[in-house]
């Protein structure tokens, strides 16, 4: 770790105002889980940390009648336990509660679990995030990329390969979530689908954040009646790692029927990918083995496997397929009990 | 709460369990000496290369560094071990990706790790060779004359003509990988180095006097002048075997030159970059059957990676090649063994030291073979188990009354073998989840193999104070194992003391003898014993002057402390110190022929069986372990808790080696290098593990007892192994079977 000044801020502005113009000169601390890390392999080196925990605004989860506001410091297992996204959110409560270890819950905040820094062994080498040679030519596609993108990466030209690592994002976006994000110009408000971007350039970042710009807090709609939601996690062993695969779904009913379906796979591209095709199919059909093995099918219809990952095209097929059959389980037990 | 006599057999409290729980064990972070600096490690960027020049970047106050290449080093430039071949730090060439170059020291942390990141290595490549293949086939010479640090040939038998009543024959070839020991506490060392104090280290080590041969030529000063220390040491599984003297010859370089103390700690990522792994293996099987499923004629191939440098290669080879034909009866063997050189950092000693990449290639291909007679696979298995009075390969005759098809039996009940693999048969056609149940039976050698005992002539001194205490003097380290708490128990018992009046000496060369490295399943079995034996000549010499107990005092009563401590004193007011040592003598009859390599390998051997039944998900490739048994005949259990532990952690890691380790090489060089990337098993991968000791004493062992360290390695990847091929239908035959494997694997299989 390198030297830096630690800046301890007790208001978003304060806080957007001790961070720089430049990326990489300054970093926000959260939970730490991921900076730290980053910050111990000398992926990053900021001069100056600033640390969101004095910021009371940043804190807590409020539920009104227009939906839900969920701080960014709010941890992963406040979310988890919050009676609300627990009640109406079930899908985001899944993926927050399957972020393993309880230290990492415990620490892990909302704002870090999106703003995360990509898992890929590339840039956490040293790499970059577009990792490339000297000649500027991509080093995944010929290299070891057994845990990369098989959606939205560009095929053999230089550009990001990695796999988005956050599980909270695919869920929050099937609920239409929107972040608030606080910078020296003031508020903004962006839709989670259009927040994440996959950058041009080296330097540049996962998301439409300015490098002084905070992500103050996320805001959910309140949750319509008879939705029915799910996360469905591939994950290679049990703890203490990233899912391969995850797919997120939110279903509106209309009796056995689905009226409208929101699909977001994780971890399978730079961004939250979603699946508009299986979204599409599945609109007017009951939710069946065979019709949600065919979302799935629609899901991964587009996918380019790189020479290492043919695998992963099969876990987005089943992570759809599994959601989409949890969800439609969630409404039986529902009918069942009331 | 005091334990009742006899301690052997009881789960006393760990020794140095209050101090680790407490936080008052003092492991070498802990230490802090006035003046100190840190160090750090300059490492060749390249896999093979000429160095050219080394350039310091001009914005680091290289002033207030010490920085030390070769030419600082005033003795002979290698880390002696085996041979001399490698060198502390690299002069003009370099032989694999992270070699230690250059030593930076300074009294900043942080800065000290700017400055290594400013210190460029200008190589020029040389042609370099990373697979065994190409090492065998000489695709460029990069050791010796032919890459080849050792090779093996047993024979028993006749081979060549047994094929032909050979009625079935049966070929496989079997590959594992690398695995890092993943050790809690990564390595680390403090030196203080001068001209005229010498040189003394402390550190985070299995064998000290391996440390201490490894500084004498480096420094050229005499034996008494290097001095070293064991601090507490959070687990080694052979990690911390051989490559604690390269660190500690570094820490010493610096701090010689520096005359200040250094502290020279690695971190996580350098630790499982640069330091040794379990070498990979490639191993080839032919076996000749009769149609009833008898061992006709046995021939394999074993080859394994040791990466640059010789280091312990030819005594893992050693071992490999001794377990390759497991605990099993064939009247003709051949058993060729390679290990080859590879541009890697050296591969080294870790749990299980080749017996595991051995175990595994047989225990996989004799499902291969039972399957190929059309018998069960322990139906094969019974009828070719070695039993007492029969030779295995190394034409060692079997005193010991094992009893394989006993365990088995055991094993199977416990794990109701028979039904579920009838059941699973039955139920997985229609299911997704498809389950597996197999087993591995096999056995481990305790000790040094062959002469290797007789030649380290391990000592071991028992000596006690006026005050009635007595102190355990052993070089054998505590690395979480257990073994001061199994000395005491060892002790305690041959004294009749409570154990509390025992204390076991820190290992430090200046003060205790070598009792040899701890390592090879010996410090139970043979330190142990000498433990014992030491004690009792201590007991003896009381007894003849006096001491009241068994002999001496009242008819068959065990002397009281008091009674000790008297005696203790009075020896000591009239003859001075009161100590006794004991030497290893080989137990009578053994015998080893190291020209025919035959012979008695090991004094001992533990026998086990081991069932995984295991879970596949045929659509996402998940595999998960759902059961483990595993039952072993082990002597005697001296410290039930310690050696379930032992057993348990054995096989939670021999789980990780079948499923999830994966070390990535690109170029010689690990390349997910980080827990994040590189996967182990966690609390919750890991099934009940379900623990059966059988007891069957072994003489020369302390109360009965044979080593058991290694042993539960060995089993757990053929057994899981197994079981996938009985859910699946797959045949795998490398090692780890990852997601990507297991996919590839069923592809093949519905094709
Ligand atoms: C072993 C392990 C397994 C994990 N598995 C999963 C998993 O399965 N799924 C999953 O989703 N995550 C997983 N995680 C990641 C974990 O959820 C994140 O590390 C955590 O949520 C990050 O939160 P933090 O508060 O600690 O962030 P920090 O480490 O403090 O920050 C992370 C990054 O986000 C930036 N940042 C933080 N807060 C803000 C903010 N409010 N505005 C703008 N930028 C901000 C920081 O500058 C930094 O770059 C895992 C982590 C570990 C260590």
């Amino acid at each position: 770790m390198n030297v830096f000044e630690y800046a301890n801020p007790t208001t978003t502005k304060e806080a957007a105002g001790l961070l720089a113009a430049q990326w990489g000169e300054a970093e926000i601390l959260a939970g730490g889980t991921d900076l730290l890390s980053l910050m111990k392999n000398y992926v990053a080196t900021p001069k100056r940390v600033v640390s969101l925990r004095g910021i009371k605004e940043l804190s807590g989860i409020t539920s009104s009648a227009s939906g839900l506001r969920i701080g960014a410091m709010v941890t992963l297992q406040e979310l988890h336990d919050h009676k609300a996204v627990h009640d109406d959110y079930h899908s985001l409560a899944h993926a927050a509660g399957s972020v393993p270890s309880p230290q990492i819950r415990n620490l892990g905040t909302v704002g870090g679990d999106l703003c995360q820094r990509p898992r890929c062994w590339y840039f956490r080498n040293g790499f970059g995030l577009l990792a490339k040679d000297e000649k500027g030519q991509p080093l995944v596609p010929a290299g070891d990329n057994r845990y990369h993108a098989i959606f939205g990466h560009p095929g053999g030209s230089p550009g990001a390969y990695y796999v988005h690592p956050s599980s909270l994002a695919p869920a929050l976006i099937t609920f239409g979530a929107r972040v608030k994000v606080a910078g020296p110009k003031g508020e903004r408000e962006i839709p989670l689908a259009s927040f994440f971007a996959t950058p041009k350039r080296e330097g540049e970042r996962e998301n439409v954040l300015m490098p002084n710009e905070i992500v103050t807090e996320i805001i959910l709609a309140a949750a319509s009646k008879g939705m029915l939601t799910a996360t469905y996690e591939v994950r290679q062993k049990e703890a203490l790692d990233w899912p391969l695969a995850t797919a997120s779904v939110a279903l509106r009913m209309s009796g056995d029927k689905v009226k409208s379906a929101r699909i977001v796979l994780g971890h399978v591209a730079p961004v939250p990918w979603p699946a508009h095709e299986a979204e599409k199919l599945l609109a007017g059909q009951t939710i069946t083995e065979d019709s949600a093995a065919k979302a799935g099918e629609a899901a991964v219809r587009g996918a380019k496997a790189l020479s290492g990952n043919k695998y992963k095209v099969q876990l987005a097929r089943v992570a759809v397929k599994r959601a989409l059959l949890e969800a439609a389980a969630h409404g039986k037990e529902g009918m069942q009990h009331g | 709460m005091h334990p009742e006599p006899p301690l052997i057999g009881q789960a006393v409290p760990r020794k140095e369990g209050r101090d680790k729980v407490t936080g008052r064990a003092r492991y070498v972070d802990d230490l802090v000496f006035p003046g100190m600096m840190y160090g750090a490690t300059v490492r060749s960027p390249v896999a093979r290369g000429r160095i050219r020049a080394i350039h310091f970047d001009e914005n680091i106050p290289w002033q207030e560094f010490t920085v030390v290449t070769a030419q600082d080093i005033p003795g002979e430039n290698c880390v002696a071990l085996i041979l001399h071949d490698q060198p502390c730090l690299a002069a003009e060439i370099v032989n694999h990706p992270e070699e230690p170059v250059v030593l930076l020291g300074h009294p900043d942390k942080h800065l000290l790790e700017e400055a290594r990141r400013a210190v460029r290595l200008e190589t020029e490549p040389l042609p370099a060779v990373f697979t065994i293949e190409d090492s065998l086939a000489k695709k460029e010479i990069i050791w010796g004359e032919d890459n080849v640090f050792k090779s093996f040939l047993v024979e028993k038998g006749d081979v060549d003509s047994a094929w032909a009543r050979a009625e079935i024959v049966v070929e496989g070839e079997y590959e594992t990988g690398a695995q890092e020991q993943l050790y809690i506490e990564p390595n680390g060392m403090i030196a203080v180095a001068n001209p005229d104090e010498g040189v003394t280290v402390w550190g985070s080590m299995q064998c000290p006097y391996y440390v201490h041969k490894a500084l004498v030529p480096l420094f050229g000063l005499s034996k008494d002048k290097v001095r070293v220390i064991q601090a507490e040491t959070g687990g080694g599984f052979g990690g911390k075997e051989e490559y604690p003297s390269m660190i500690a010859a570094h820490a010493a370089l610096l701090a010689w030159k520096a005359g200040r103390p250094v502290k020279l700690i690695y971190d996580r990522a350098e630790d499982m970059a640069a330091t040794t792994k379990r070498h990979p293996s490639r191993t080839r099987h032919r076996t000749g059957v009769t149609r009833d499923g008898k061992l006709v004629a046995l021939e394999i191939d074993f080859v394994i990676d040791g990466g640059a440098y010789c280091t312990l290669s030819p005594v893992v080879l050693s071992r490999g090649t001794i377990h390759a034909a497991g605990p099993y009866e064939c009247p003709n063997v051949r058993i060729r063994s390679r290990a080859v050189a590879t541009n890697a950092p050296p591969h080294g000693a870790f749990r299980g030291f080749g017996a595991p990449q051995s175990v595994f290639a047989l225990e996989r291909h004799f499902d291969q073979v039972a399957k190929a007679c059309g018998l069960a696979p322990d139906e094969f298995r019974r009828r070719n188990f070695v039993h007492a009075g029969g030779t295995l390969a190394v034409s060692q005759v079997i005193h010991e009354n094992v009893d394989l098809p006993q365990l088995m039996e055991r094993a199977f009940a416990e794990s109701d073998y028979h039904a579920k693999r009838a059941r699973f048969a039955r139920e997985n056609r229609d299911a997704r989840v498809k389950k597996g149940i197999g087993f591995a039976a096999f056995l481990h050698g305790a000790g040094f193999t062959g002469s290797g005992e007789e030649y380290l002539a391990s000592v071991v001194a028992v000596e006690a104070t006026a005050e009635g205490r007595v102190r355990v003097l052993a070089a054998s380290t505590e690395i979480g194992q257990g073994a001061n708490t199994v000395f005491t128990q060892i002790a305690a018992d041959t004294l009749g003391l409570d154990p509390e009046l025992i204390d076991i000496a820190p290992p430090d060369t200046a003060a205790v003898p070598n009792s040899g490295p701890t390592v090879a399943s010996r410090t139970t079995m043979i330190v142990g014993k000498l433990v014992e034996s030491a004690a009792l000549g201590l007991k003896q010499t009381l007894v003849s002057s006096g001491l009241p107990g068994e002999r001496g005092g009242p008819e068959g009563r065990p002397c009281t402390s008091e009674e000790f401590q008297r005696a203790c004193a009075e020896y000591i007011r009239k003859h001075g110190a009161l100590r006794a040592t004991c030497q290893y003598a080989p137990p009578p009859g053994i015998k080893w022929d190291d020209e025919k390599y035959q012979g008695d390998a090991y004094g001992a051997y533990a026998w086990a069986v081991y069932v995984a039944e295991v879970s596949v998900d045929t659509v996402t490739y998940e595999i998960r372990v759902d059961d483990f048994v595993a039952v072993q005949e082990v002597g005697k259990v001296i410290h039930p808790v310690l050696a379930t532990g032992q057993i348990e952690g054995g096989v939670a890691q021999g789980i990780g080696y079948a499923l999830y380790e994966n070390v990535v090489w690109r170029e010689g060089r690990m390349v997910n290098a980080q827990m994040t990337n590189y996967i182990m098993p966690t609390s919750a991968d890991v099934p009940p593990i379900r623990v059966f000791f059988e007891e069957n004493p072994y003489p020369f062992g302390p109360g009965g007892a044979k080593g058991i360290g290694e042993l539960p390695m060995d089993g757990p990847a053929p057994a899981i192994v197994n079981a996938i091929e009985q859910a699946t239908g797959a045949s795998i035959t490398r090692i780890p079977v990852t997601p990507e494997v297991l996919m590839e694997a069923l592809e093949g299989v519905h094709a």
